[in-house]
């Protein structure tokens, strides 16, 4: 233990004692690295214990944290003693020993047995007579104790007074003692600093652990170097303006709730302000010679302005209440620092703050105590640069999370108004029948269009990637893994783009959002080329609201499963839809419909509701009218894809061979297909020029016929009577047999 | 083809009051539409088929609803259609919307317009709550009154306002095609008098209009029947009656009686063979019990799976309660 090499080098420390304030070490001259361990040496049992209170409560198992060390027991004279050692030091008299001399005259004051030996020792009656003036005078109330000594003490101690533990409520009156250098008032109960104001050479004023509850009557000693205050009732740092050659200021265990009134302290070396009221540290301005800054058990959040101070080394700052390390981010811009500690703070639980502190602080030597290796270094600038790009790869995530947010926010809003257009347009429909119905999707589309348009292939090598995403102001493409999203109508044409054959292959969940069902209709058979293996199909705000709609999905190659989000499809409030469904893409021999299992039941139960239908559509179908339908289901697919890709003749055929195939789907439901609204509409047109002209035709036809029919009719009523007229003549002709054989041979002799 | 009638007016006249112009006109409008595919197997035949369809009546199936609504042969073929398609969906007690059967008959007829749907189901629920489930056969007859008597049904609904409005109607009807005019209800604004109209002068414009009325309209002696039975009545009160009426169904035609309703023993045989060679399910279909006995011989509604789908109710197949109390509030 320390104490132990202390005390075996007492005897001649006591020597040194006793030879008065000899010793002197002046730290400046010592080399830096002699002088750290000097401290740490001498410090530890001694009085800069109290201000470096790490120091001091690591070696006493941090069991008395920043408190002083009160209890009277043996290491109270240690208080004492350090403030010898500490006069010494500052005094800059004289440097007589090396640091080991030094270590060996702190050790002396522990080895003086007892307080009183230590007052015999230093200031033989002094503090008794003291004591007794005290009592004397007490009980006359206006006047103050005046203490007096000795001129023998005088001349022996003449720089020194220790008035410890003496039930003080008042600094006495310490007359002809200006030369004066050392004040100890430690353990009384004086609540004000009085009386002192002519000690002008007073360097170390000693008032730890009193009741002052201000800092007053201290502008008087401007050769004041130490000032412990530490253990008071200070609720505020001020009167510190003429103490500029300040050099240690304790404050230790008072109220204070922030740094104020010390900017102008340039020598101060020491500021101990733990066990305090702080909330926050700033305001440090000036402080161009501290190196020790002491903030340990307050309630600090945040750091500010460290990086303002110079000088500083050791910045301790455990058991406060940081939780991030932003808020003492200007640590990072100290280039002194090389001790700092955190422990005690939620920051210190934090699995990252280690190697955030160490990557930030790269002057840091030690961090909570413990010295920083080269391996920790490396560690930490490893895990922080893996951190970093964590960071920065979840910052692009959740900057693309937001702009897919605000895409889809902006499609819905789109959707939203291009429904409200539609419902207004439909009910003007219904309103003015006469007027042709007008496309509501069409006009809206068109003022669609014009948004950009992003030109890219949608992935080229990124197949593992899972995002490849393409925003647009108005529509959303996603490929996350095997799922391929779409909002928004302009969605849709990125269908038409190449899509590498991996990707392509991937997918198998197709998900469709704010698109009109109809406008899907038009993309499958691209969609069933582009993505073969799409096995998924999601539908959500899609209008999907009649059965038949359904039809138009037993084109596909196949589907697994269909989700049909009931938000914006009605069709999902039918009784009927899921069997419907099932009926129509039975070729499929679905497994899943909005996430529940197919049961032979549902197929049983979807047969037996649409069975019939099927059978009358198949059967009964008159023949003419079968060939026309499939015909057009044929020449519709064929048209989606003209209309879309005219210009890619080699796809079109190869869709063409693939129409005519026409799925292997079951042909009794072949027959019941989904025509888009758009193209019926134009398939009734068209129904109607042809009727018209049928018609006239007809028309002529008939009235041709009817015309016919009247002159046979009449030709008819006629008939008989000619007959009969015809024969008349004929027989009045050939009643005389002679005559008319005349008559007969003359005609034939008049031919030739 | 031969009777007197023919003969009292000119040919075209009686063609196309007879609507085989209809028919012809389509005939050669399909045959335009496919004449590469009837080429093939011959004009001839084409007709044969054309009008043999014609005659079975499922020349309408899947046709666009201008055609269906063009005669009154089509309108009952239509009608007889979504009766045989969906009877499967009555028979198995489902209660739908009036949105769904709307989807039902589109399946039949892809533009077929919600508006003689909502006028078919406001006769079911004769008020405005349109988003109540009904029975498929009390949808089907009122469906049945709507479809096939649309343009009379328009006409009475303009005199019956009138009449509500105190107007004499017998001196011009102008029927309106502006539906939905009689939909509001008369302003009671004198709450003494009672809903409706006085069935006498009901029945005296309806005759005045049958006469006149060049649409097909509902036997007179059967609308007489139904206004002799009660004092006043409304519109809906009228339709309601007149949609129940079974001698109304049986001189239209196309569906069968009330209690029949579900009976259709041939297309019952069809789908226990369809049921059968479900894709995929061969193997499962003997498993299942129901399925294992003879199709023919079970009832369809004993011991096979015909419930509700997913209302438990009970299966109201007689008919609608609100219509039942509303009729006898009018007798």
């Amino acid at each position: 233990m320390i104490p132990g090499k202390y005390r075996s080098v007492s005897g001649r420390a006591a020597n040194n004692v006793n030879c008065g304030l000899h010793l002197v070490i002046q730290p400046s001259s010592l080399p830096e690295k002699n002088k750290v361990e000097f401290k740490l040496n001498r410090d530890t049992p001694s009085f800069p214990g109290r201000l470096l209170q790490h120091d001091l409560e690591r070696n006493y198992s941090s069991r008395q944290g920043d408190g002083r060390v009160i209890s009277p027991s043996p290491r109270n004279k240690s208080s004492c003693i350090s403030s010898t050692t500490n006069l010494t030091e500052l005094c800059g008299l004289e440097m007589k020993t090396t640091t080991s001399s030094l270590s060996a005259f702190g050790d002396s004051s522990i080895q003086t047995p007892s307080k009183s030996r230590i007052r015999q020792g230093c200031h033989s009656a002094g503090p008794n007579i003291s004591g007794d003036h005290i009592n004397l005078v007490n009980s006359s109330m206006p006047s103050f104790p005046i203490l007096q000594h000795s001129s023998e003490e005088k001349s022996l101690y003449s720089d020194r007074l220790t008035l410890e533990r003496q039930k003080l409520t008042v600094c006495p009156i310490i007359d002809g003692e200006e030369h004066l250098r050392l004040l100890n008032f430690q353990h009384n109960f004086i609540t004000r600093i009085q009386n002192i104001s002519n000690l002008q050479r007073l360097i170390f004023l000693d008032l730890y652990d009193n009741q002052i509850e201000e800092i007053s009557g201290l502008s008087t000693l401007r050769s004041l170097r130490v000032l412990l205050l530490g253990k008071n009732r200070i609720k505020k740092i001020s009167n510190l303006e003429n103490l500029i050659n300040l050099d240690v200021l304790d404050l230790h265990g008072n109220q204070i709730t922030k740094i104020e009134n010390v900017n102008h302290l340039c020598d101060l070396r020491v500021l101990n302000l733990a066990r305090n009221l702080l909330s926050h540290v700033d305001n440090l301005t000036g402080l161009d010679s501290l190196t020790e800054l002491n903030l340990r058990h307050n309630q600090i959040a945040f750091v500010r302005d460290v990086d303002h101070l110079p000088s500083l080394q050791r910045l301790f700052l455990s058991f406060n209440n940081i939780s991030s390390f932003d808020s003492v981010s200007c640590l990072a811009d100290s280039t002194s620092l090389s001790d700092i500690t955190f422990d005690g703070n939620p920051i210190a639980q934090e699995s990252w703050y280690k190697h955030t502190v160490l990557q930030n602080m790269t002057q840091l030597r030690q961090l909570d105590m413990r010295r920083i290796t080269e391996e920790e270094r490396r560690m930490a600038s490893v895990v922080a640069k893996k951190e970093e790009e964590k960071k920065r790869e979840s910052q692009k995530q959740s900057l693309l999370k937001e702009k897919k947010r605000l895409t889809i926010n902006n499609v819905a809003r789109h959707w939203d108004l291009q429904q409200r257009v539609a419902n207004n347009a439909t009910n003007q429909d219904r309103k003015d029948s006469a007027s042709p119905p007008q496309d509501p999707c069409q006009t809206e589309g068109s003022t669609i269009s014009p948004f950009p348009e992003d030109t890219g292939a949608v992935d080229s090598g990124l197949t593992s990637a899972l995002q490849s995403l393409s925003v647009i102001d108005t529509h959303l493409v996603e490929v996350d893994g095997d799922t391929l999203s779409l909002y928004g109508s302009g969605a849709l044409e990125s269908l038409d783009r190449n899509w590498s054959v991996q990707t392509a292959g991937m997918i198998t969940t197709v998900s469709f959002t704010f698109i009109e069902f109809d406008e899907i209709v038009q993309v499958l058979p691209k969609l069933k080329i582009k993505l073969p293996n799409s096995l998924h199909l999601k539908f959500k705000e899609t209008n999907l609201a009649m059965l038949q709609q359904f039809n138009a999905l037993a084109q596909l190659r196949r589907i697994d499963q269909l989700t049909v989000d009931p938000q914006g499809n009605p069709v999902v409030n039918f009784t009927l839809w899921k069997y419907y469904v099932l009926f129509r893409l039975s070729h499929f021999s679905m497994q899943k419909i909005n996430g529940t299992e197919v049961t032979q039941n549902d197929m049983i139960m979807a047969e037996r509701l649409f069975g019939i239908l099927a059978h009358v559509a198949s059967s009964e179908l008159p023949q003419y009218h079968l060939i026309s339908i499939l015909g057009d289901a044929r020449k519709k697919q064929f048209r989606y894809l003209l209309e879309t890709k005219g210009k890619k003749p080699g796809i079109v055929n190869e869709e063409n061979n693939d129409s005519k195939r026409l799925v292997g789907e079951n042909t009794n439901r072949a027959t019941l297909n989904y025509t888009t609204r758009e193209f019926y509409n134009e398939k009734l047109e068209d129904i109607k020029e042809k009727k018209k002209f049928c018609k006239m035709y007809i028309e002529d036809l008939v009235k041709e016929a009817t015309e016919i029919n009247m002159k046979n009719e009449a030709l008819q009523k006629l008939w008989p009577q000619m007959f009969i007229e015809l024969v008349r003549d004929a027989v009045i002709e050939t009643r005389n047999k002679n005559s008319y054989m005349k008559l007969c041979l003359q005609q034939i002799t008049d031919q030739k | 083809m031969l009777s007197p009638e023919r003969l009292a007016q000119p040919d075209y006249e009686y063609l196309a009051q007879r609507h085989v112009l209809t028919y012809m006109e389509d005939a050669v409008y399909q045959l335009l539409e496919n004449r590469e595919d009837i080429s093939q197997y011959g004009i001839a035949r084409f007709f044969m088929d054309y009008f043999n369809s014609v005659c079975q009546g499922t020349h309408i199936l899947f046709r666009e609803f201008s055609f269906i609504q063009a005669t009154p042969h089509n309108r009952a073929s239509f009608l007889r259609a979504f009766w045989r398609c969906f009877r499967t969906v009555g028979k198995n007690g489902d209660l739908l919307t009036m949105r769904e059967y709307h989807c039902l008959l589109q399946l039949l007829c892809p533009d077929f317009p919600l508006e003689l749907t909502q006028k078919a189901a406001r006769i079911v629920l004769m008020d405005d709550a349109m988003d109540c489930l009904m029975s498929f056969s009390d949808f089907l007859f009122a469906f049945q009154i709507q479809f096939y008597y649309s343009e009379f049904l328009d006409s009475v609904a303009a005199i019956y306002q009138d009449l509500l409005s105190g107007k004499n109607p017998n001196t011009v009807i102008v029927p309106t095609s502006s539906s939905g005019q009689y939909r509001q209800r008369p302003a009671l604004g004198e709450a003494g008098v009672p809903e409706g109209v006085e069935a006498s002068l009901f029945y005296q414009c309806l005759e005045n209009l049958c006469d006149r009325h060049k649409y097909s309209c509902p036997p007179l002696a059967l609308v007489k029947e139904i206004l002799n039975g009660v004092q006043r009545l409304t519109f809906y009160g009228f339709l309601g009656t007149l949609s129940k009426h079974p001698g109304i169904n049986q001189a239209l035609g196309a569906l069968p009686d009330k209690a029949d309703l579900m009976q259709d023993p041939a297309m019952d045989e069809e789908l226990e063979r369809l049921l059968a060679q479900v894709p995929g399910l061969v193997p499962a279909v003997t498993a299942t019990p129901e399925l294992g006995c003879p199709p023919s011989r079970t009832p369809p509604r004993v011991g096979s799976p015909w419930r509700p789908l997913h209302h438990p109710r009970k299966v109201d197949t007689e008919s609608d309660g609100s219509t039942e109390e509303t009729d006898e509030s009018e007798t």
